[in-house]
């Protein structure tokens, strides 16, 4: 007497696992070659499983209702004769074998086995953040399953990619890929929100960018007095402000600038109502909240606004209409040092103002005498969407705002 | 015109056993030795689906219920007469002498069951649909341009009559005359697509009068007829007289392959009506009721049958087993530069131990 393990096997073409339907033989019964025992259900069909065997039931190691994976021993038979041998047809000599197949391979400790997975597992893995290579699988040859995964992904002890929350400057200060080695971080939240903007954006909107500098004495001396009476009603007075001043009056005269194009109607759309959306920078991503109406705010409300809805970014307390809704936008891409960028529009604006790091620079004040001055000056540039704006109203758009940055007592000619 | 009349079914015994047209032509002992090989084929595609199940062989489609058509085709061919068949046409291969054990080599994968014994003048099974069909017309059309006797015999289903390839091969034949007959087995389903929903001819023979060609009708579950129509039709084909469609209406008594459940598509009651003409049950009515075999003959035949596929299991089963990178070969006599890098890759992958099952 020997005993028959019979392993689950494939019945359909590539099925995993399969639901045990009926049992139609019981532990003791005798039961003949190609008897049903079995009825099984894949996702394709419902299976009956005839015997392989002569022999008695042994055991039945799977119940009812249960979803087994395929090479998983579900009944043992006791049989006459070494019935597991003769049935399988080993040891049956292999024919041809490739060199180095037949001495079993053991995972080198300097080079680690890549995990056996298929696409749809590692898929599943990098969404949840797990590292496929820190699954123990439960498949043939150590594959690892997607329950693996599932179940690593939810014990908490265990390692995983940072969480989704505080991926972005974490990651990047702290972990500096070992020499060889790489880091892989889901593309989650605010991270996949920005990069599906951008590419929108940029496949959508033919990009222009135009740059300038302008002279910026006059606004740096008004700020610096208008800072100490604002400090004084507790307001942080910064240039934005100013350049959110310039921009809507600039944007009064140049209403292409303040539009968007509805691709389904093919309408350009004019909007006499000036939203303006700033980038803030953040660990965890590029936000813009919304001042709405700029154009009928005090330069003290904008800087109050500016204040708060900067503080509520980084806190993550602005709520979806605080983030939404701009008719154009702004960037500061001198905050971090920056002297020239191509900023990416605000889908669907048709135009994104960038203000880059204000310097001294030595200038001609005088172009007759050829008098050379050190002044601050305000490099500044404007993308715009090239199917609304064409080159030469970006070009008037852009000086207006320079001459109101230049010359900021001409704002209060346009004060409402 | 109507097709139904025009391509009647051509038959001699009906569902129940009956004779109901001529049967000059097949002796007794002929019959007997058909009988004896449907019982063994269906013996072997049982066992086949089986071990399937049992995890013993890989996919593999059954034949059930397209005994007669192969056998008694094959049976009206001379011995150098060229087969060329699907995946599904092992009883035809099987009856005219390739080994039974190949088709169940072949569902594990065995490159050797494609390597058709020097006496058997027949190409591997073909997994493309519809493919063989041409090949059977240049086999065809290079016998008559090098003056052999021979002639083409090529089967295909319902389904690979709606493919490119089944209508270049009868227009190519027809205009080149060569000596090739079409053996269409309309078993009504092209796995879940039926008949009804794969054309709007009401007969595949019909089609036959688009290329000038002759084209007949048979009832494919009645071997006797079959083979009469077969002997007639190759008379005139080898004749010279160009290519001829044969169209075999017959019922596919199973799933397409084991990994199919036809339960799912198809009407039960369907299944029960046109399974009662299917072609053993059928030629058995005939021998008991025309006193040619008798209840003991069965049991014996069918004894026998079981033996036969025992030993065709066994066969199999200890084959010495083919090595994975087998299929590397047998495709380019000398192997290209990729592929010699590829089979480096994937050896190197075997000895990391992937890709191998438990």
């Amino acid at each position: 007497m020997s005993v028959y393990e019979w392993k689950l096997p494939d019945v359909g073409e590539g099925i995993h696992e399969a639901e045990i339907l009926k049992w139609h033989v019981a532990p003791g019964d005798e039961v003949g070659v190609d008897q049903v025992i079995l009825e099984i259900q894949t996702d394709k069909a419902v299976v009956d499983i005839p015997s392989p065997v002569h022999g008695r039931v042994a055991g039945i190691l799977a119940a009812e209702g249960d979803v087994v994976r395929v090479g998983t021993v579900v009944i043992n038979f006791a049989v006459d004769g070494d019935a597991q041998t003769t049935l399988r047809g080993e040891p049956a000599p292999v024919v041809a074998a490739p060199p180095t197949a037949s001495a079993p391979v053991s995972p080198s400790a300097s080079k680690p086995r890549r995990a056996l997975a298929t696409p749809a597992v590692r898929k599943l893995a990098r969404d949840l953040g797990v590292d496929l290579q820190k699954v123990q699988g439960s498949g043939d040859n150590g594959r690892v399953l997607a329950e693996d995964v599932r179940a690593f992904g939810e014990e908490p002890s265990l390692a995983k990619a940072p969480p989704a929350e505080k991926p972005a400057r974490a990651v990047e200060a702290a972990k500096a890929p070992a020499s060889g080695s790489e880091v892989r971080i889901p593309l989650r939240g605010i991270r996949r929100s920005i990069a599906e903007h951008m590419v929108r954006s940029k496949f959508t909107a033919p990009h222009v960018t135009t740059m300038d500098e302008v002279e910026v004495s006059a606004l740096v001396a008004l700020r610096n007095e208008m800072k100490a009476t604002a400090a004084e009603s507790g307001v942080k007075l910064t240039y934005l402000p100013f350049v959110i001043k310039a921009v809507v009056a600039a944007l009064k005269r140049f209403p292409y600038l303040n539009a968007s194009l509805d691709d389904n109607t093919e309408e350009i759309v004019l909007k006499s109502y000036y939203h303006i959306g700033i980038a803030v920078d953040d660990p965890d991503g590029l936000l813009v909240p919304v001042i709405r109406n700029a154009d009928q705010k005090s330069l003290f409300d904008l800087a109050r606004e500016i204040h708060d809805l900067t503080e509520r970014a980084h806190a993550h307390t602005l709520t979806r209409d605080e983030l939404g809704g701009s008719t154009f936008t702004l960037t500061n891409y001198g905050s971090f040092g920056g002297l020239f960028a191509t900023p990416v529009i605000n889908y669907p604006e048709v135009g994104i103002f960038g203000t880059g790091r204000i310097q001294k620079k030595a200038i001609v004040v005088d172009q007759s005498t050829d008098e050379i001055q050190a002044r601050p000056m305000m490099s500044v540039c404007l993308t715009f969407d090239h199917r609304v704006v064409d080159g030469g109203t970006a070009g008037r758009f852009t000086n207006q705002v320079m001459r109101y940055l230049n010359r900021p007592m001409d704002l209060f000619l346009e004060m409402n | 015109m109507k097709p139904d009349k025009e391509f009647p079914i051509r038959r001699v015994i009906d569902e129940d056993g009956q004779l109901v047209g001529d049967r000059s032509g097949v002796t007794d002992d002929e019959l007997k030795e058909f009988y004896r090989w449907l019982v063994t084929l269906r013996t072997l595609d049982q066992r086949a689906w089986n071990l399937q199940r049992q995890g013993r062989i890989g996919t593999y489609p059954p034949f059930s219920g397209q005994e007669a058509t192969q056998v008694g085709v094959v049976a009206a061919l001379d011995r150098m007469d060229w087969i060329c068949g699907s995946y599904r046409d092992w009883a035809a291969l099987a009856y005219a002498g390739v080994p039974l054990y190949y088709p169940l080599l072949n569902s594990m994968g065995h490159p050797v069951s494609g390597n058709i014994p020097d006496s058997v003048q027949a190409l591997p099974v073909q997994v493309v649909i519809a493919a063989q069909i041409l090949h059977a017309v240049g086999l065809a059309w290079s016998a008559k341009l090098q003056g052999q006797d021979r002639v083409a015999v090529t089967f295909f289903g319902d389904g690979a009559t709606s493919q490119g390839d089944f209508h270049e091969a009868l227009n190519l034949a027809s205009v080149m005359k060569a000596p090739v007959i079409f053996v269409a087995q309309n078993n009504q389903w092209a796995i879940s697509v039926p008949i009804s929903r794969q054309m709007n001819s009401q007969t595949i023979a019909q089609r036959s009068l688009a290329y000038n060609i002759e084209g007949v009708r048979v009832d494919g579950n009645d071997i006797i007829a079959v083979f009469q129509t077969l002997k007639e039709v190759a008379a005139r084909v080898r004749a010279g007289k160009g290519p001829a469609l044969v169209e075999a209406v017959t019922y596919r008594l199973g799933a397409h392959t084991t990994a199919d459940d036809p339960t799912r598509y198809r009407p039960s009651d369907e299944e029960a009506r046109l399974s009662h003409g299917e072609p053993v049950a059928r030629l058995k009515r005939y021998l008991l009721g025309a006193g040619i075999l008798g209840e003991e003959d069965f049991q014996r035949i069918d004894d026998e049958a079981k033996a036969t596929v025992d030993e065709a299991v066994k066969t199999a089963e200890s084959y010495p087993k083919s090595a994975s990178e087998t299929v590397f070969d047998h495709v380019y006599q000398d192997l290209t530069e990729p592929l010699k890098q590829q089979r480096a890759a994937f050896r190197q992958r075997v000895a990391e131990g992937g890709g191998q099952r438990g």
